[in-house]
């Protein structure tokens, strides 16, 4: 047995240009990123991205085929799971099925030969912890999806590992029980100091409760940055579009210059753009893709409206709600608040306008890369 | 398990089934006990009058059939007994047990290749007698042949691929993260197998141990053309019975028979419930 201790100069995790296929498939392809102590790090992407087999490469299930995987300052390459230190939980839980909620949460202490008296107590203390004491005596067929999230947790903290590898643990939840589970899970995280990495294909929870969000796409990291810049500043059209909900307007549009003046055209409207914009532009009359997030658009006057377009539905989502119109030349979703859709029906005819032009997305249309915000250049 | 009412129709065609699959047993229990002189009356007699167990006692006593004036019985069937017991039991064992950590590691350290089950079950697809001579011819020069370990031997090579394709199945159907989880919370792997995936499999370890056994205890081509006189199992024994005198012992072959069946039947009905829940096995998963 290998014990790791937690060292102050190192991450918890490193992972150096990683690289995994599976017969002849590439699933992962030079993912490279850190995993500070005491963080929260969530690993976001859609389904087939390579979150999963990035998690079991960690926890030793499955070997890379080339890169480093290196924990609190040791390579690990070659060691068992059980030599790791790590604790993981998986999308379907894997609680032993023939074993009561106590037995599956104590058996990591059984085999690390506890006594009886430590297991019971540390249990005790567990269960108190999750709330799930009434629970304890059951199989897990017969607890519901909520309780055998718990049940799983408290196997996973019942050790002290050094990292907690969590993949899509909420996924199987109803809504209301994901965001409060969710909040527990930080809340936890923060107040003990545990090294979480979490994957998940869920944007929301992602932006929620991550200090540090690793995209991947396709087996690559895509982007490794901060939940609000990944939102502000996407590296590209496709991570744009996966983060945020409802998702980006991406239209068409085009630079035109006229003396001294940058016009930005889309959606058959002009709007002057600030000088500062040229080095984006380029050449003159270069088209590219905008992105404009809903709530970035607002309604307004349809006399003096620089967009107008008819509504062709309307999504209540509380007290917002989304438009979407569509007129000649594009299709876009406007964020309002509700209250200004009570007079509203689909068909009729808008007024819309673009605001917070600083938070304008301007993405190559070839290869969707963001050539640079306005906000940018701005600052 | 079932509350539902049959209709008439189905009734019938369950009872008309019934009748076809335990006819052949009614009749084998029924001519076990029926004296030398029942045995093809014509026309039959189904229940005898008279029962006895005298074809029973032929088993270990060949003469006890002398009161009814039938002899040349030549030998006890007590050696093919404890020989039937010895090569199954044995040879069922080791097919298991290599079968199952087989299934374990084509199921979980596998590449998954579609090459992995045609290469296992190509050993099962032709006739056995195809090799049963080549196995005279080779057990001759190796000494193996007419002795339990060489009957041992071909019974492991013959059921392996069996047990091995069957238990692969079971461990398919179990998630792979319970074994995992067990191996991040410090098992090696080996360990992590031991205590967890197999316990988890046992309806179908079960299941597969009785077909296996069944298969073995059965089996008769291979211990006819590879035993003469030290090796004998029930289904060659079974063939014995014929004498010159009064031709084939239906009584007694019917008698053995029973003996025969009798252990499968009992162990049948003790784990039956692993049994249905190894049929079973996918749905339980959670």
């Amino acid at each position: 047995m290998t014990n790791i201790s937690t060292n102050q100069e190192h991450p918890v995790l490193d992972v150096e240009s990683v690289s995994k296929s599976f017969r002849g498939e590439s699933a992962l392809q030079e993912i490279s990123f850190t995993v500070p102590e005491a963080s929260l790090t969530v690993i976001l992407g859609s389904a087939g991205a390579g979150k999963t087999t990035t998690l079991r490469m960690i926890a030793g299930l499955d070997q890379p085929d080339s890169g480093k995987v290196t924990l609190s300052g040791q390579d690990v390459a070659g060691w068992e799971p059980k030599d790791r230190n790590v604790a993981m939980i998986f999308d379907n839980l894997a609680l032993y099925p023939n074993k009561t909620g106590y037995d599956n949460i104590a058996s990591p202490l059984v085999i690390r030969g506890e006594s009886r008296e430590v297991i019971e107590e540390r249990v005790a203390e567990m269960a108190k912890t999750l709330q799930i004491g009434h629970i304890l005596q059951r199989l897990p067929k017969t607890m519901s999806g909520g309780e055998r999230q718990r049940i799983a947790l408290g196997r996973a903290l019942i050790r002290t590992p050094n990292l907690f590898l969590l993949d899509e643990p909420l996924s199987s939840l109803d809504a209301k029980l994901r965001i409060e589970l969710r909040a527990e899970l930080r809340r936890m995280q923060r107040d003990h100091g545990y090294t979480f990495l979490m994957a998940t294909p869920d944007f929301n929870e992602a932006m929620a409760i991550a200090d540090t969000i690793v995209m991947l796409r396709e087996g690559k990291v895509v982007q490794t940055d901060k939940p609000q810049k990944i939102y502000d500043e996407p590296v590209d059209r496709e991570v744009a579009s996966f983060v945020g909900a409802p998702q980006i307007n991406l239209v068409e549009a085009r630079f035109m210059s006229e003396g001294d003046d940058i016009h930005l055209l889309f959606a058959g409207t002009r709007l002057l753009i600030p000088e500062h914009f040229k080095e984006i532009a380029g050449s003159e009359s270069r088209a590219f893709e905008l992105g404009i997030r809903p709530e970035n658009l607002r309604l307004v006057d349809s006399s003096d409206a620089t967009i107008k377009a008819a509504i062709i539905d309307i999504e209540s989502l509380g007290p917002k709600s989304v438009l979407t119109v569509q007129n000649d030349t594009a299709e876009l979703r406007i964020m309002v608040e509700s209250v200004d859709t009570v007079d509203l029906s689909p068909g009729q005819n808008v007024g819309i306008e673009a605001v917070n032009l600083n938070k304008l997305l301007v993405f190559d249309q070839t290869t969707g890369q963001r050539l640079c915000s306005l906000q940018e250049t701005a600052f | 398990m079932f509350e539902k009412k049959l209709s008439p129709l189905q009734t019938i065609i369950m009872a008309v089934a019934l009748i076809v699959v335990l006819f052949p047993v009614f009749w084998i229990l029924m001519t076990a006990i029926k004296p030398p002189t029942d045995w093809n009356a014509s026309p039959a007699i189904w229940i005898p009058s008279e029962p006895t167990f005298v074809n029973f006692q032929t088993l270990f006593d060949p003469d006890a059939l002398g009161e009814y004036g039938v002899g040349g019985v030549s030998q006890p069937a007590t050696k093919a007994v404890f020989g039937s017991i010895l090569a199954s039991v044995v040879s069922t064992a080791l097919s298991v047990l290599i079968g199952l950590f087989s299934a374990i590691g084509i199921s979980r350290y596998g590449n998954g290749s579609k090459l992995t089950p045609l290469i296992i079950l190509s050993g099962r697809m032709f006739p056995p007698a195809a090799i049963a001579v080549p196995f005279v011819i080779m057990f001759s020069n190796v000494g193996l042949i007419d002795s339990y370990i060489g009957l041992i031997a071909i019974y492991v090579a013959v059921t392996t691929p069996f047990s091995t394709w069957m238990l692969k199945s079971f461990v398919d159907d179990l998630p792979r993260e319970i074994e995992e989880a067990a191996m991040i919370d410090g098992r090696s792997k080996l360990a992590a197998h031991l205590t967890v995936t197999i316990p988890l499999i046992k309806g179908g370890l079960f299941a597969t141990t009785m077909f296996i056994f069944i298969l073995n205890w059965s089996e008769f081509m291979f211990a006819l053309v590879l035993s003469y006189s030290n090796v004998s199992t029930i289904p060659v024994q079974l063939a014995k019975y014929v004498t010159a005198t009064a031709g084939t012992l239906y009584g007694v072959q019917a008698a053995l028979a029973v003996l025969a069946m009798a252990p499968l039947v009992i162990v049948g009905y003790l784990i039956q419930s692993h049994l249905a829940r190894g049929m079973t096995f996918g749905a339980i998963k959670q």
